[in-house]
């Protein structure tokens, strides 16, 4: 916490500058810049992936012959080391030979600078996180087998479609779960590093910079430890603060079977 | 629903979940494909799923242009391997201290710990480089290898929600019978725990192999490197030799594979029982 209000660098012993990392945050291009990225992440990303978790773990809930099998390669991607999957995300989306330009290329569409470009390259981090999401969607499996079955059979009883049962039913019933993953999910799109720092370096045009991959090169490559500290601090307060808001917050959605509304 | 529509229901859901499987799968069979092909190969359209002819070539460039690379996964391996042991020695002790003594204080200890899980990394990951560079330890395996041997509050808690499952009974049991604490732990704990604590050390392996952030940060000379933190030297070029990079990719995700086709039970189990992702 001490370094963060010193200029210190490792070299030098570091001079007490009070406020002043905080203060130069305020102006630095560079550290907005990775703070609305990953805003971005963290406010569009994570409900994205939530509710793709959502539909895939409903795809896992039918009961048919060989779901295990389906189950099983579904949930492998999660444990493809990130460095493969960047890499096998490349294989797909590099302008030059990435498969998908290579096919709109050919049919006369031209190449598609995915990762080149700043409004496309936040968007394709997002389809690497919902690719290799299988923990989140195991967690929804196992929260959907968790509703008793004869409260669908119920609801049909009464006349309500599969919409209908799964808005009034399934969703209020898994809602502990949803909170669960949310600030798991959160938490994690706050500190993502490895996706960004392997898939471009954080750009192009600082598109791709994370909170964490600012602060890296803050302190690991420009070796200014002070101001890195501070940025830290500022990422754990929001971190803490979004957390607690989202807890206090579900008292009024999420449900518990206890009853006693906590 | 008669049974021509619960049939068409059926057949729907099949076309769904193979509909997802493309999505999840469909990527890794490229990367194998691709990993056979020549250079020349990769740029051919339309794209071919079966290369022809196929080549091992890919892997033989990919050791040429990393001679490190047999040291590398070596190094992966061995630090992998010891994480996973002090995973499972450490973590279980703890774990057992929680589950089973009659300490009054257990359950503040058990909270403070579960707390420092929500402590985000960014904020230790300073201070933690700067006091490793005064002990020494930069540049060295320590940083990865030991606070696995002082506890992980993850582990802790999986096999403590393990460890509650097991009889109180046993453990009187054992006391009448002359044991003491440890021989609880060792002869009665443990050996009813094994598919716990196998499910802690492969998925403690499996983190280890496939952390990039740590031996990122902590090693410095190539001979030291895990082969994750070497493969990114190559990305790292920019080469565009992308057969080369996709073999790079499956020997890096080859263990874990091969591990969770031989071990997903554990996987699942740990997964259900912490509801944790890592």
């Amino acid at each position: 916490m001490i370094y963060s209000f010193t200029d210190y660098n490792a070299i030098k012993t570091p001079n007490w500058i009070g406020l002043d990392n905080y203060a130069k945050l305020a102006h630095d291009f560079i550290y907005l810049k990775s703070l609305r990225n990953t805003m971005f992440f963290v406010l569009i990303g994570v409900p994205c992936n939530l509710m793709f978790q959502l539909i895939i773990a409903s795809l896992l809930n039918f009961e048919v012959k060989g779901i295990a099998f389906f189950r099983t390669f579904y949930y492998l991607p999660y444990l493809v080391p990130m460095i493969a999957t960047v890499l096998i995300f490349r294989l797909f989306f590099s302008t030059d030979f990435g498969v998908i330009n290579v096919v709109l290329d050919t049919l006369g569409i031209g190449k598609i600078g995915w990762l080149e470009q700043p409004s496309l390259i936040k968007p394709v981090i997002v389809m690497m996180n919902m690719w290799a999401a299988g923990s989140g969607i195991l967690i929804f499996v196992a929260a959907l087998k968790g509703v008793p079955r004869h409260l669908y059979e119920a609801a049909k009883i009464d006349g309500a479609g599969p919409i209908r049962s799964f808005a009034v039913i399934t969703l209020p019933l898994i809602t502990p779960a949803i909170l669960f993953s949310l600030v798991m999910q959160m938490i994690a799109n706050f500190q993502m590093f490895t996706e960004a720092f392997l898939l471009n370096k954080g750009g192009p045009d600082y598109a791709s910079m994370t909170y964490m991959l600012n602060t890296y090169n803050t302190g690991f490559r420009d070796f200014k430890f002070g101001y890195a500290m501070a940025q830290s601090w500022i990422l754990t307060l929001i971190i803490l603060a979004i957390t607690l808001v989202v807890l206090s917050t579900s008292k009024r959605w999420v449900y518990y079977e206890g009853g006693d509304g906590r | 629903m008669n049974t021509v529509g619960r049939r068409t229901t059926t057949w729907l859901q099949y076309i769904l979940l193979l509909a997802g499987l493309a999505v999840f799968v469909g990527p890794l069979l490229w990367l194998f494909s691709t990993m056979l092909k020549t250079q020349g190969q990769t740029m051919e359209f339309p794209p071919e799923w079966i290369p022809r002819p196929f080549t091992f070539e890919a892997f033989t460039r990919l050791f040429s242009s990393m001679p490190l690379a047999p040291r590398w996964l070596m190094n992966s391996l061995m630090i992998a391997l010891s994480v996973s042991l002090g995973t499972v020695l450490s973590s279980s002790l703890v774990a057992f201290g929680f589950a089973r003594t009659a300490a009054r204080s257990r359950h503040f200890w058990f909270i403070i710990l579960m707390a420092t899980m929500m402590i985000p990394y960014q904020i230790t990951l300073i201070p933690l480089y700067l006091l490793y560079k005064n002990i020494g330890w930069y540049d060295t395996w320590l940083p990865l290898i030991v606070p696995s041997f002082l506890g992980g509050a993850f582990f802790v808690f999986l096999f403590r929600q393990f460890f509650m499952t097991i009889p109180k009974e046993l453990d009187e049991a054992t006391n009448i019978d002359g044991g003491n604490m440890w021989t609880v732990y060792s002869r009665v704990i443990l050996p009813l725990s094994v598919p716990v604590l196998l499910t802690g050390a492969i998925f403690s392996f499996v983190f280890s192999w496939a952390d990039f952030f740590s031996p990122f940060i902590f090693l410095q000379t190539p001979e030291k490197y895990t082969f994750i933190v070497g493969l990114q030297l190559l990305i790292g070029t920019q080469s565009q030799d992308i057969p080369a990079l996709a073999a790079g990719s499956f020997i890096s995700l080859l263990p874990i594979a091969a591990i969770y086709f031989f071990a997903q039970r554990f996987f699942t189990e740990g997964v259900v029982l912490t509801g944790t992702k890592g």
